[in-house]
């Protein structure tokens, strides 16, 4: 039988509550365009044949966007089932060498990149405004949570620039915590190392105590989601191993929902900003979205911004088209073939006659600027972090 | 077939900045992490397929102080059965190292030893070598293919220019493995606390009847590469600055 960490599938995942109904497969992101078959893994879940697994590459398909989980009409969890397989083939070693270096790299260098720590904090070079540092004896009432992606990618940099800028601006007192900053393990979860992810947990939860942080605001909705959901599972995990862990209550935001509360609380207002005389459409992450039903506060600081054009795609909110960024996919081809939802998603925008494809997460800026750039909209279209869209509207 | 695999602990310097510590006799640590040599993973990766394949045993050897163990934990999860450290600072003689890890691997009941082709801090790739005439048993560097006989092996060795060499070997023989003769597998970090219940044996050089070596190298200065002369950036439209680089490289006589 097969076994996640010493518990059945059915234990853990409830699968033999599973009618097959194949719902999971019908609004499946990457069904269309790949060989994975959601309806089918849940049955091997059911039979618990670890065999079976090995000849299905197309496990490592799977974005985890979380579709699947919220039109399951059981209210299973197949997006779970997902990572609870890839987690039998991570315990076999039998994962594809991408995924491995990834894996390997959050190990041992704090982040799936394969890049030094010394780096991690090269973004902040020439960066033109003091940033507190938290791990550096200075203090200050919210962390800004980089994370890896936007750290080291030389175009998601920007990013973090840009939110230095704007939350400096509007007198935000937040710090970084540099070179010490760690991975947040959610791609690592997703990837279905939990082990790896525990020792994250436990190792980030005594960091942010000893530096006195407890409110977190995130660059990243991956981030986000781990810190607010799997730190709070797997920290109870922790203590019922009889492991030690500081009893620290982590108040953690997205960005977006940070800045709709300076909105709501007239800190942030349309007279602070400079036309923006552009056609912008917003898109959904997964990991806000889907995943945490956070779907106005993005939508609430585009429209506050003077001349703005916000128009919307047909398939949004928790219908978006994700973006095929997580899950791993980062560091994972995939088996799939034809265009991917990126490219798809740039000529939807296209259609639309948008100008500007705004996001709010590191990883669909980087699939999306290589989608729009496929789509042959080098010219005519830009992909913007709404930080970077403020950075550039704030007087 | 039972195989012994001698590991080491070294830097991951392929992205980092190196500086060299104010002594000059060693690189700038602190913000460095460290791995097991990526030579070793492979050996240690086909030494645990052999044993698959095969049957037999496993062991993996390695000299340095406590803080080295984790490669040897980690190699323990990817499937070897035993692991043996010889507690001391690590020399930086090869000579000597091949000293200790032949009075090791002697006492030990072996067909094989692996060792990585070179360490990706000195990249001596000697170590080996020393320690095969050492033990009095043939071997084969830079190993990229091994095939199992009876009583013998077949080792692929790789040559300059994409060439090959292939030997048939007798064992016991040692071998130098070089990277990519196999994919090493993941290791989970569960998996790495599960082996914490293999054996891990802890011997002092006298354990091993090694007293005091003569190195035959000692480290007298470490420094950066002094920097070459400047590039020249040639400015102008891109004509002129065509025309530029040509009479430049006509000047050196290539065109």
């Amino acid at each position: 039988m097969m076994e996640v960490e010493e518990a059945s599938f059915d234990k853990l995942y409830d699968v033999y509550a599973c009618m097959q109904c194949g719902k999971c497969t019908g609004s499946c992101a990457v069904s269309l365009r790949t060989k994975l078959n959601i309806r089918e893994m849940m049955r091997i879940a059911i039979l618990g044949n670890n065999d079976d697994l090995k000849e299905h590459e197309e496990i490592w398909d799977c974005t985890t966007c979380g579709i699947c989980t919220v039109r399951c009409p059981r209210d299973l969890k197949p997006s779970e089932v997902i990572v609870g397989l890839r987690s039998v083939l991570v315990e076999e070693g039998e994962v594809p060498s991408t995924i491995r270096d990834a894996l390997e790299s959050i190990g041992n260098n704090n982040n799936p990149w394969g890049r030094p720590k010394s780096k991690r904090a090269d973004w902040m070079n020439d960066l033109g405004v003091e940033v507190k540092n938290l791990s550096a004896g200075d203090e200050a009432e919210y962390l800004l949570y980089i994370g890896c992606t936007a750290s080291y990618d030389t175009r998601i940099q920007k990013i973090s620039r840009a939110a230095v800028r704007v939350l400096t601006k509007l007198g935000v007192d937040f710090g970084v915590l540099g070179e010490e900053e760690p991975c947040c393990g959610s791609e690592a979860r997703m990837m279905g190392e939990s082990g790896l992810f525990e020792m994250l947990v436990e190792d980030n939860l005594n960091l942010f105590n000893d530096f006195g942080i407890s409110k977190i605001i995130t660059l990243s909705p991956h981030a986000y989601n781990a810190f607010k959901t799997d730190y709070k599972d797997y920290k109870k995990r922790l203590e019922e191993e009889g492991i030690e862990v500081p009893d620290l209550e982590l108040d953690v935001v997205h960005y977006t929902q940070f800045l709709a509360e300076q909105i709501d609380e007239g800190r942030l207002t349309s007279d602070m900003m400079n036309e923006f005389n552009k056609t912008v459409v917003y898109h959904d992450p997964c990991y806000l979205g889907k995943r945490n039903n956070i779907f106005e506060p993005p939508r609430q600081i585009l429209s506050i911004i003077p001349g703005i054009n916000l128009v919307e795609f047909e398939r949004r909110e928790d219908r978006s088209l994700c973006c095929e960024g997580g899950g791993g996919k980062m560091w994972s081809e995939g088996t799939g073939t034809g265009e991917r939802n990126a490219v798809i998603r740039a000529r939807d925008a296209g259609a639309l006659g948008a100008e500007v494809i705004a996001v709010a997460c590191p990883f669909c800026m980087s699939t999306l600027e290589d989608g729009r750039s496929t789509a042959g909209y080098e010219e005519s279209m830009e992909v913007k972090d709404i930080f970077e869209i403020l950075d550039e509207v704030l007087k | 077939m039972d195989v012994i695999v001698c590991v080491r602990k070294v830097p991951d310097t392929a992205e980092a900045d190196v500086m060299v510590e104010k002594s000059g006799k060693d690189i700038e640590k602190s913000r460095l992490t460290f791995t097991i040599n990526e030579w070793d993973n492979y050996a240690v990766e086909e030494a645990i397929q052999m044993k698959e394949k095969y049957g037999g045993t496993v062991t993996v050897v390695t000299v340095g102080q406590k803080d080295v163990e984790d490669v040897l934990r980690r190699s323990l999860a990817m499937g070897a059965d035993k692991a043996i450290r010889v507690d001391m600072e690590d020399p930086d003689d090869a000579y000597t190292l091949a000293n200790i890890l032949c009075a090791v691997i002697k006492n030990q009941k072996y067909d094989l030893v692996l060792f990585g082709a070179q360490s990706g801090d000195f990249n001596r790739g000697v170590t080996g070598a020393m320690v095969a005439r050492m033990l009095g048993i043939p071997h084969a560097t830079m190993v990229n293919g091994i095939e199992v006989l009876d009583g013998s092996i077949k080792a692929s060795r790789e040559l300059e220019g994409g060439l090959n060499e292939i030997y048939e070997i007798k064992l016991p023989a040692l071998l130098t493995i070089q990277t990519g003769i196999n994919e090493p597998r993941y290791v989970s970090i569960s998996g790495i606390r599960k082996a914490r219940q293999k054996p891990l044996e802890v011997l002092t050089p006298s354990d091993v009847g090694v007293g005091s070596i003569e190195p035959m190298i000692v480290l007298d200065k470490m420094y950066m590469p002094p920097p070459g002369k400047l590039a020249e950036f040639i400015a102008g439209s891109p004509e002129e600055a065509a025309a530029k680089l040509a009479s430049i490289l006509k000047g050196k006589g290539v065109l």
